[in-house]
């Protein structure tokens, strides 16, 4: 069932970022494991989540060091951002508000 | 001194000069071996035909025809590779050493040539405002990234600090 718009849990994600490629097994366990339903939007070869993206780029430019950057995880209720090659379950669990 | 305070240096003083560091950007030709240079400034030697004080102001239709018939291109994995190579060897930091990061990162530079006209790092997303898109170049000034200080690596890992 899809998330209603405005309420999402967001990864913007880049097809050729080797730190996303790392990163789906993690947030696959992580959604088996906590049930939370997160979207996965690519950026780079769809320009339509792009500008979603670039919508919410204050919060994700913040959490990226100053500029937009892959992989982000956006979550439309809170508007909290993060940002990086070093986020875990642990992370995505303090992001998305539950139990890792 | 490190890099980002020279540069924070070189900025002020455009600034304080009255000039805009992007504007003041212009061609110069050395006229001794048509070597063609883009910048505030020429270089005092040219690199190529070791001539001191050899560059001259030239337009941009002349510098860009003076380039027309040299057709060298940086369009395959290998290539993108050897020239992050070459850049690394020449200073402090060393090329990431998972391989297959590695030319992963080189057909994502390579795809968004061809669909955005620049090798874009695929860590990153462009904003659509072309100054700020044009510091996404790969390899970008990852020497002033948060990335960088902390754990001595650029944004997506590509070049990491050479342990001493």
């Amino acid at each position: 069932m899809m998330t209603e718009e405005g309420k999402r849990l967001i990864w913007f994600y880049g097809r050729e970022c080797p730190h996303c490629r790392a990163l789906h097994p993690v947030v696959d366990k992580f959604m088996a494991d906590t049930k939370v339903k997160i979207e996965l939007l690519e950026v780079w070869h769809d320009e339509q989540n792009a500008q979603l993206m670039r919508k919410f780029g204050d919060a994700i430019s913040e959490a990226c060091g100053g500029s937009l950057g892959v992989p982000a995880f956006y979550s439309e209720k809170t508007g909290k951002a993060i940002c990086g090659a070093r986020i875990n379950e642990e992370k995505l669990a303090k992001w998305a508000g539950v139990q890792a | 001194m490190t890099r980002e305070i020279q540069f924070f240096i070189f900025r002020a003083l455009s600034f304080m000069n009255g000039q805009n560091m992007n504007m003041q950007k212009r061609f110069w030709r050395c006229h001794v071996c048509n070597d063609i240079h883009y910048g505030i400034k020429p270089p005092e030697t040219c690199p190529t035909c070791g001539v001191k004080n050899a560059f001259v102001l030239c337009d941009r239709s002349e510098s860009l025809n003076i380039m027309s018939d040299v057709h060298y291109a940086i369009d395959t994995s290998a290539d993108v590779i050897n020239a992050w190579k070459d850049f690394a060897q020449r200073s402090d930091f060393k090329l990431w050493e998972e391989e297959e990061s590695v030319r992963t990162l080189s057909e994502g530079v390579l795809e968004n040539m061809r669909n955005k006209g620049l090798k874009f790092c695929p860590c990153r997303i462009t904003t659509g405002d072309r100054e700020k898109d044009l510091k996404l170049i790969c390899p970008c000034n990852f020497k002033s990234q948060q990335t960088w200080k902390e754990y001595g690596e650029c944004w997506c890992g590509l070049f990491v600090k050479k342990v001493k």
